[in-house]
């Protein structure tokens, strides 16, 4: 059973059940001017800075696929979007030596803004019309402010759920010698 | 920086979400299949999460919206008072229309079966307009069949399970329906004459002009002193209008019982669709034909039904706020204030309609 639980798929299944649950129940109410905050697009970038880019892009893939089966908007679209986003959280993670909190804070805050950009541009590029417009800029900058506190919690979460020891991650990522 | 199998495993990622979306929007059925079955699997969690999230919710509620509920409570409060009026003309006119219908066997909204619902969730996104409610397949629930409440048109239920179902929103990017507007007639000066013989035989006549939309006819029990019976033309919603006096006419105006095929309202057919949260639905492709003289701010929105709509006709949507007109053939664009609010919906009536051609 333990052997079960320390696989990362159960374990990211088992957080991505739970930020779904908060994100359609408690955030889906808890709006400020309309905008719902994003718990699961700031699994994705945590899950980018605690494992670098290419577990941060399964990771936000897998997040982003469990929250497109809840929504009406095309099966993939989210998937993608966070999947580029946590690739990308992993990369810019990965140009610092060390990840201070503030650091997360802004890599968070980053991605969180460029994700709610590329959102309706990607739903656009596949024919879903009329998610573009000047409301985007509010949307982005609500829920990148929001991810810039929530980030940092979710990083150690991550680092949980992609089972990487502390230690590990404080070594610097086998990329810088590559 | 990346090696090879880092780089092909993102583009693989990206490949796979990109077949996934192609595979969605051309309608698979394995992926309505998996969709269906993780929301079956997901349902109880989400229960669960909104029986121990509500209080914070509610508590959230009450400390940001407090000022507005209250303000919006007495406005409310004025609103009934003044409709309670028209409420009472309304009913027997609704009453009057069912039995022309009935008796020209047209179908009409009060013969189509309809199930109360409560909404239970709202959108988790920023993009998309959708609500949850608590009734599914098993009580009837198809996709495509449409949400009213008490004020109009909600939206259509767009996924369906066992016990709740997605009902997206008229303001939703994706909602289009065929419509009609309806033009109502131009609101006519009432004139409400008095004629009153007094005993030094000198004659007042008192003219009130009041716009109106609505009016009945009330025929009032003659007066000891009269010598005429008085024919009184009021708005069912009267207001204070200044009195004019004017010379005494020579004819008594008497009720018409001919109808005036002229002051009918006007009905053309159109497109509305959504256009987000943030911006007003609109109405297009509006035909120009030359018994719709002139589109007015204010015509009412209804929808225009037919074999494969999803809607039957008669839901009303919205008022006309906006008139943008286009050059060339494309015709005017209708900016349309729905007459449901859809921020604060709590009960929704799903009418169990279904087009009798799919569409």
């Amino acid at each position: 059973m333990i052997e079960f639980i320390n696989r990362p798929v159960v374990r990211l299944t088992l957080i991505g059940l739970i930020a779904l649950v908060v994100q359609t129940t408690l955030l889906a109410d808890l709006k400020f001017d309309g905008i719902a905050l994003q718990i699961m697009l700031a699994m994705s970038i945590g899950a980018g800075i605690s494992g670098g880019s290419e577990r941060g892009a399964l990771a936000g893939f897998m997040f982003g696929l469990m929250f497109d089966l809840v929504l009406s908007s095309p099966l993939g679209l989210t998937a993608l979007v966070y999947g580029l986003v946590g690739f990308l959280a992993g990369y810019a993670n990965l140009l610092a030596v060390a990840n201070p909190w503030w650091l997360n804070a802004l890599i968070g805050a980053g991605g969180s803004a460029a994700a709610t950009f590329a959102y309706p541009v990607v739903a656009t590029w596949v024919g879903v019309d009329g998610w573009l417009t000047t409301r985007v800029i509010e949307v982005a900058i609500v829920v990148a402010l929001a991810n810039a506190l929530i980030v940092p919690l979710a990083a150690p979460v991550m680092r949980w759920g992609l089972v990487i020891k502390r230690r590990a991650r404080l070594a610097p990522p086998p990329e810088i010698f590559a | 920086m990346f090696s090879m199998s880092r780089r092909r495993a993102v583009v693989l990622l990206a490949l796979s979400s990109i077949l996934l979306i192609t595979l969605d929007l051309q309608g698979n059925a394995v992926v309505d299949g998996v969709r269906r079955a993780f929301g079956t699997v997901f349902q109880p969690l989400q229960d669960a999460g909104r029986v121990i999230t509500r209080p914070i919710g509610n508590a959230w509620r009450g400390i940001t919206q407090y000022d507005d509920l209250e303000a919006e409570n007495e406005r409310l409060q004025d609103r009934i008072d003044q409709q309670e009026g028209a409420f009472i003309a309304a009913l027997a006119t609704a009453r009057d229309a069912q039995e022309l219908l009935a008796l020209n066997g047209i179908d009409d909204l009060t013969d189509i079966s309809s199930i109360t619902a409560q909404v239970v969730g709202e959108s988790p996104t920023n993009f998309s307009q959708t609500v949850e409610i608590n009734q599914g397949s098993s009580d009837g629930l198809r996709v495509g069949m449409p949400v009213v409440n008490a004020a109009g048109l909600v939206g259509k239920v767009t996924e369906v399970f066992a016990n709740r179902s997605i009902v997206m929103l008229a303001t939703d990017v994706s909602y289009a329906i065929p419509i009609q507007v309806l033009n109502l007639p131009e609101p006519e000066p009432v004139v409400t004459t008095t004629t009153t013989t007094v005993p030094t035989t000198t004659t007042t006549t008192t003219t009130t002009t009041t716009p109106t939309s609505t009016s009945t006819t009330t025929t009032t029990p003659l007066s000891p002193l009269s010598p005429s019976p008085s024919t009184s033309i009021a708005p069912v919603v009267t207001s204070i209008a200044p009195v004019l006096t004017v010379a005494p006419p020579t004819t008594q105006p008497t009720p018409s019982s001919v109808v005036d095929i002229n002051a009918l309202p006007a009905a053309e057919t159109g497109a509305f669709r959504g256009r987000g949260s943030d911006r007003a639905p609109i109405v297009e492709f509006v035909d120009q034909s030359s018994r719709f003289v002139k589109i007015k701010v204010g015509a009412v929105v209804i929808t225009a039904g037919g074999s494969k709509s999803l809607a039957p006709r008669g839901i009303v949507i919205g008022r006309v706020v906006k008139i943008v007109e286009r050059s060339g053939t494309s015709g005017a664009v209708l900016e349309v204030r729905l007459t449901a609010r859809l921020s604060t919906l709590n009960f929704v009536r799903v009418l169990l309609y279904q087009p009798a051609v799919s569409p």
